[in-house]
């Protein structure tokens, strides 16, 4: 009897005399304090970080476009897997584990999820917004998550992507690749819709390479950009040519005017991460297509420059380093004003062969080429237009996807007997388990 | 009684009560307790009367007075002699008689009480201070432990002055989480964290295949002073440790200091003074013109054959590891008391070279030990520790970077020229992409330590009747500690110059832990005339832990200057672990006169670390043990004891810290901060592994004694297991901490204990110890994996569902359904230790052999020398099956295709210890009691086919599971040592 008085008289003390209270992340902010009651300055902290992952694992992204768009190849002796996998040589296929195609995948839904941690927050914060400054950011969140949906999708291609990853715990389905465009659409769509209810000013601010976007009104004309290549890419040529006219175009303007995504050498900033000292044994070799295929005259062969010695290896060669990036501090475009003329021009084709023409030729001009002389006939122009994409948007990660949405993967150049020219990259293995 | 007892606890809180005593027809006696070896007193024996609580301690001289009723049995017990019952008379000497059975110790089986061993369920290992540091000079704590007990695997992690071993009780325990014991030293709980100095700066290690740490920090239980130690208890696993809950499923180390007792004061002096040495040194490879043109090109012959006519070839092997360090330890002791108050004071010096120039350890260990009787039921004891240490530890392991001394030495050619000149400057090494010569002489790489351990016990008896008893223990412990690490490499290396590296680099961090416990006991005794007894306790436990870690990197540094602030640019980094756990412990013990023993106990504890914090998490425990030779019918004269005995337990492991939480992290953009979403997901209901363990054993002990077997086996599984697995990426994290896996290890331990001879002049005793323990992952909820390498090809460990945690993978013929092939298992045959203690007259002679059959180790250093053609076995054939290529040919040529050369047999069979004592006949007289003079060595005698310095060895130290992968570590070393020892 007195033992068991003994227990319970302890177990009731040890039961209700110490309660612990939840131990809060000493090291970090926790995901959960921040989406339930964010302060301003916490809510800048977020529009500072998703832009920061916008630019975030996107040398993988450029890099493995450009290597199997064979505008250039990247040889390194730590990982045999540029040479190899990417280029298909021999019986080598693409891995669902490979760092080249689930990192820049996973750095892509980073960037989507931030954002909702940020629209999130937004919706609960207690701090006094207007509804125009609301607008601003969730107008500025679904832009940025419009853009990375459509990286990944280029990446996925016909294995398509989820789109519904609002609830982590739970995610949606995968949609197929037009439905996919569909719905990036729509949510530049109602991003545009809330850039124009957002007032004059933002409430937030970002990084020099937004500098001239970086109100409501220049940002809506960047999500227009965006929305113009996305209906190019539909084969909607009327929606592409709308777009355009409320994007940041202009004929007579810097070609390279547009937001970029910044990089800084100081202290913890972050470095480009395309730029390679030239003149290295790893180095960024363009591929020798890009100096056998280029017409006289073009100064667009700038973007390349000649090595002391010849590049080799696994087989393959180059003469050439890639040199668009002139330094680690050097920005990187997302979208600039020569590809909105050359999308102009794009969407011009089949129905104004010659406004097309014209928009060319502000392009050749610009690059100490003459004015075009060749036939007028709609392929005639599109090989036009696909020579000056390719030139003008190279290592831009868009000569993969042009030859794909002109089902011409079959023409690039095959270097060594049995390598592939793929059509996507696999699934990443983590979406594949669950 | 019963009207008390709703009022114990208050009466507990308030101290507040009056000692009842009652006796009937007291008589007064007082004795002497002798030891049967020497006939001299024996100090601390507990001398109780039959039946009650009521007893004594013998002082220093074996004395002792007590009050005892007429016709009661007295029972003497002492740790090391057999338990004795006389009749009580007014005036008696007692002989005990040497018990090298250990049946009569005591042994922990509660948090607030202990059991003699022969009644005990479990096997619990114990070493005693004689063990532990009276055969050789320990250079730390955890070094001390080898082949001492049953049931451990033990690996150094290198040979790096300051220590750092991974000690794994009965297998593994967990895949992602710690596999190290919990320490508690005088009811202090130790923290044993080994904390990174930031080198990887650097050696850009973790760059590569490998993210983790692979500085090779020490652990922190290398700061306490093995001579302080009285005694550890080892509870293996969860059937003894439950009673220590959420922190025991690695297994418990219990520590018990050496304390005063009372009588005049007793001061003993020592001096050790020895050298240390390398312990297998491996040579260099013998070079020719056509092997240097092989190796390295034509262009290098010439160099070759320059510095050949020039006699300048060097043994860099010699040059780097060929140091004799010299080794001295000093200790003053001092004890002694009063019949209140007694106390114990250690003092140690410490300060010992390596084998490599400017790496050594220091230590001062300062120990006070106090006691005070302030009434007869009620006793304080205070236990302090300040230790001040100071470790120097080189630059090894593997790095990418190609600058620690070990990756450096072997791409290094014996023609290369790297002495300095005499201006003091060193010329670069053209082979690597560091003169390891002028790394040795300019960089520092040190640990310092300032520990402050103070603990304190309460011990009240609050009630004391004829038949039972009832007494409060109230316990509190701090260990705090400030850990600073200095890394320095100074601009003019080799590495840091002229472009190279970051033109000077000083990683200095600093690390506070304040980790602190405290608890209270009621416990019960009662017994019944008829034979029965019962134990009840019952208690709550506090435990707080506060680390804050903060390293501070500068680099492109002015000049020679070591400041932060002279600097181009610095960055910081901080990290902090708080944890918090209450819990409670209740156990019932039963004994029917020593014939039947039983326990049950549970243990309920909760932690800010699970995912629910208030949620309580039960450890329950249960065992009996049968002493078949208390029985009537075992009648057998042959045996003089038999014991059978069962134990089940359960215990937990927590999660690291940080797994429950979805953080942000912060990043910089233009110079405005930003917050990015954390790749890790919380997991918020994350809880402990949980461990349950059955053993069951047989121990028995014949020929009067003198020879004494105990056999236990094991089932141990281990539930909810810890793992860090992939969530889909679109989620916008990657990885997630996961209950999901189960594990178990099964074993088996037997120890044999022989007292043969037992003469005035001669004594032989001897102990073998034979342990095994197996593996395997019986659940694994998520698809199997590799870890804890840096890549399949170059070895790897593989969690896969129905194989060992611990088995060794690589690429190879024929492989298996995940393309990989199995060659090895890190995890040993079995182990076995052979202790041997001689005594002649006034010599002593000891013997420590341990011997480990079998478990492989991952050699990459072996794979490094390849590279450059510089290991010492490259031009030996007994590798390739064909006999054609010499073992590093034969290597290389396998790289990619086949891993299995790199997977070497990592046994051994070494003598660990070994002593010889001779105490001096007494030409002083009455100043100096006695003077011993010794000499002691270890690890002198080694045999090992391993095809390196040493098979104990880690390149990723205690983390995880991935022990014996070996990337160029400090070789191990082996110690001569003489003694002198004084007593006062």
């Amino acid at each position: 009897m007195k033992t068991l008085k003994y227990t319970f008289l302890i177990m009731l003390i040890g039961l209700f005399s110490c309660e612990l209270d939840e131990v809060q992340d000493p090291n970090n902010p926790s995901l959960g304090q921040i989406e339930s009651n964010a302060t301003l300055s916490d809510i800048q902290l977020l529009v500072s970080g998703t832009e920061d992952l916008m630019r975030s694992e996107v040398g993988f992204y450029y890099d493995v476009l450009g290597i199997i768009g064979r505008e250039y190849y990247f040889f390194t002796n730590s990982d045999p897997r540029y040479t190899g996998e990417l280029l298909g040589k021999g019986e080598a296929v693409l891995d669902d584990a490979g760092f080249y195609g689930t990192r820049p995948y996973a750095g892509r839904y980073k960037v989507i999820r931030n954002a909702n941690v940020l629209l999130t927050a937004v919706a609960n914060t207690n701090e006094s917004l207007t509804n125009e400054q609301k607008n601003g950011l969730s107008g500025f969140a679904k832009t940025c998550q419009a853009y990375s949906y459509l990286l990944a999708l280029n990446m996925q291609y016909e294995n398509g992507i989820r789109l519904d990853v609002s609830d982590p715990q739970n995610l949606g389905e995968f949609v197929g690749y037009d439905q996919a465009l569909t719905a990036i659409a729509s949510l530049l769509d109602a991003a545009h819709t809330e850039l124009t209810g957002a007032g004059s000013e933002f409430v937030f601010s970002l990084s020099d390479g937004f500098a001239g976007f970086d109100d409501p009104a220049s940002f809506a004309a960047f999500n227009r950009a965006i929305k113009a290549r996305v209906a190019l890419y539909q084969d909607n040529k009327s929606g592409a040519l709308t777009a355009l006219g409320d994007s940041f175009m202009d004929m007579a303007g810097d070609l390279d005017m547009g937001p970029e995504h910044y990089y800084s050498v100081a202290g913890t900033d972050k470095v480009n991460p395309v730029f390679r000292t030239p003149d290295q044994s790893e180095a960024l070799v363009a591929h020798p297509s890009f100096v056998t295929d280029i017409m006289a005259g073009d100064d667009r062969m700038e973007k390349v420059t000649m090595r002391t010695s010849t590049a080799v290896l696994d087989g393959l060669s180059g003469d050439y380093d890639v040199t668009i990036y002139s330094s680690l501090a050097s920005y990187i475009p997302i979208i600039r004003n020569e590809e909105l003329i050359l999308m102009y021009a794009e969407a011009n084709i089949g129905s104004n062969n010659a406004e097309a023409i014209a928009a060319l030729d502000v392009i050749r001009t610009a690059h100490g080429l003459a004015a075009y002389s060749g036939g007028t006939t709609d392929s005639e122009v599109l090989t036009e237009l696909l020579y000056n994409r390719r030139y003008s948007l190279f290592g831009e990660a868009h000569r993969w996807i042009d030859m794909r949405r002109y089902n011409m993967l079959n023409t690039l150049p095959i270097d060594r007997t049995n390598d592939d020219v793929w059509s996507q990259l696999p699934r990443p293995v983590s979406e594949v388990n669950q | 009684m019963k009207k008390h007892y709703s009022m114990v606890w208050l009466m507990a809180i308030l101290l507040s009560f009056s000692v009842l005593s009652v006796h009937a027809q007291e008589i007064e006696i007082q004795g002497t307790v002798t030891s049967g070896t020497d006939g001299e007193g024996l100090p601390g024996t507990t001398v109780l009367e039959k039946g009650t609580t009521n007893g004594t301690i013998t002082d220093l001289d074996g004395k002792f007075r007590l009050t005892v009723a007429e016709g009661a049995t007295i029972v003497v017990t002492s740790v090391g002699y057999k338990t004795m019952e006389v009749s009580a008379s007014s005036n008696m000497t007692i002989s005990l008689e040497e018990d090298v059975t250990k049946l009569s110790e005591v042994v922990v089986s509660g948090l607030a009480s202990s059991v003699k061993r022969s009644n005990l369920a479990n096997s619990v290992a114990s070493i005693s201070s004689k063990e532990l540091t009276s055969m050789s000079n320990q250079s730390t704590m955890d070094g001390a432990l080898y082949g001492k007990f049953k049931g451990a695997n033990i690996v150094s992690n290198s040979g790096a002055p300051g220590g750092g071993i991974s000690m794994k009780l009965r297998g593994l325990t967990s895949i992602n989480g710690s596999n190290e014991p919990l320490y508690i030293i005088d009811g202090i709980y130790l923290d044993n964290s080994s904390i990174s100095a930031g080198l990887n700066v650097v050696s850009a290690a973790a760059g590569g295949g490998s993210q983790s740490n692979q500085d090779n920090p020490s652990n922190r239980i290398a700061d306490i002073d093995p001579e302080d130690i009285e005694s550890i208890e080892i509870l293996k696993g969860a059937s003894a440790a439950a009673i220590y809950g959420s922190r025991a499923s690695g297994g418990v180390v219990i520590i018990t200091t050496k304390r005063g007792t009372e009588g005049k004061t007793s001061v003993t002096f020592s001096q050790a003074l020895g050298v240390t040495q390398i312990l297998n040194p491996l040579g260099t490879r013998q070079w020719d013109a056509a092997k240097v043109e092989a190796a390295f090109g034509a262009g290098e012959v010439a160099n070759f054959q320059a510095a050949q006519a020039a006699g300048t070839l060097r043994d860099y092997e010699n040059e780097l590891y060929g140091n004799k360090g010299l080794l001295s330890t000093s200790r003053i002791t001092a004890t002694g008391g009063t019949e209140r108050t007694s106390y114990f004071l250690g003092v140690t010096r410490k300060d010992d070279e390596g084998i490599v120039k400017n790496t050594g350890y220091e230590k001062t260990s300062i120990r006070l030990n106090l006691d005070q009787k302030v009434a007869d039921w009620l006793t304080l004891n205070a236990s302090t520790n300040y230790i001040n240490s100071s470790a120097d530890r080189g630059f090894f392991n593997n790095d990418n970077s190609g600058t620690t001394m070990g990756v450096a030495f072997v791409a290094t050619p014996s023609w290369a020229q790297l002495l300095p000149d005499a201006n003091g400057n060193y010329p670069n090494n053209p082979y690597a992409a560091s003169n390891f010569l002028q790394t040795r002489d300019l960089i520092t790489n040190n640990e310092t330590v300032n520990r402050f351990l103070v603990g304190g016990k309460l011990t009240a008896r609050l009630l004391q009747r004829n038949n039972q008893s009832l007494r409060l223990t109230a316990n509190g412990g701090i260990d705090q500690y400030t850990l600073s690490t200095t890394a320095l490499f100074p601009n003019s290396l080799q590495f840091q110059k002229n472009g190279n590296g970051l033109n000077g680099v000083s990683v200095q961090g600093t690390t506070v832990t304040q980790n602190s416990n405290y608890s209270f006991f009621l416990v019960h005794d009662y017994f019944l005339s008829s034979g029965l007894s019962f134990t009840t306790q019952a208690g709550l436990t506090f435990i707080d832990f506060d680390q804050n870690n903060i390293i501070a990197t500068a680099t492109n540094m002015n000049g020679s200057q070591t400041n932060l602030d002279q600097s181009g640019s610095v960055s910081v980094a901080q990290n902090r672990i708080l944890q918090k756990d209450r819990g409670f412990f209740i156990q019932e013990e039963i004994n029917l006169n020593d014939m039947i023993i039983g326990t049950l106990g549970v243990r309920g504890d909760k932690s800010t670390n699970n995912g629910d914090v208030n949620k309580l998490y039960y450890y329950p425990k249960g065992a009996v043990a049968i002493n078949l030779h208390k029985f009537g019918f075992w009648n057998t004269g042959f045996l003089e004891t038999t014991k059978l005995r069962a134990a089940y337990g359960e215990a937990g492991n927590f999660a690291v810290f940080g797994d429950k939480f979805s953080a942000l992290n912060s990043i910089n953009i233009d110079g405005s901060g930003g917050l990015v979403i954390a790749n890790l997901r919380g997991n918020d209901a994350i809880g402990p592994e949980r461990q349950s363990e059955f053993e069951t054993g047989l121990d028995f002990s014949f020929l009067g004694g003198k020879i004494a077997i105990d056999a236990t086996y094991y089932i141990k599984k281990v539930d909810d297991l810890l793992l860090r697995s992939q969530v889909p990426s679109s989620s916008g994290q990657t990885t997630a901490v996961v209950n999901a896996a189960t594990m178990e290890n099964k074993g088996l331990e037997i120890g044999l204990t022989m007292n043969l001879v037992n003469k005035e002049d001669l004594k032989w005793t001897s102990t073998t110890q034979f342990w095994n323990n197996r593996s395997k992952v019986t659940r694994l909820d998520i698809p199997s994996y590799t870890t804890g390498g840096f890549a399949d090809f170059l070895g790897q460990f593989r969690i896969k569902e129905g194989h060992s945690p611990t088995e060794i993978i690589g690429v190879g013929d024929n492989p298996d359904e995940d393309g990989l092939v199995v060659f090895g298992d890190a995890q040993p045959d079995f182990q076995m230790s052979f202790l041997n203690s001689v005594t002649y007259k006034k010599l002593e002679f000891m013997m420590l052999w341990h011997w480990k059959q079998g478990g492989e180790n991952i050699n990459l250093s072996a794979l490094l020398s390849d590279l450059s053609g510089t290991s010492p076995d490259f031009d030996k054939i007994d590798l390739d099956p064909e006999g054609n290529l010499g073992n590093g040919g034969y290597r290389l040529s396998q790289l990619g295709a086949n891993t299995g050369p790199y997977i070497e047999n990592a046994g051994y069979m070494r003598m660990r210890e070994v002593a010889l004592y001779y105490t001096l006949p007494n030409f002083f007289g009455d100043a100096v009691k006695s003077i011993k003079i010794g000499a002691s060595g270890n690890n002198l005698i080694n045999f090992f086919e391993y095809r390196s310095y040493d098979p104990e060895v880690s390149n990723f130290g205690g983390q995880g599971l991935s022990t014996g992968v070996e990337v160029t570590p400090f070789p191990s070393s082996k110690r001569y040592n003489f003694h002198i020892i004084a007593k006062f």
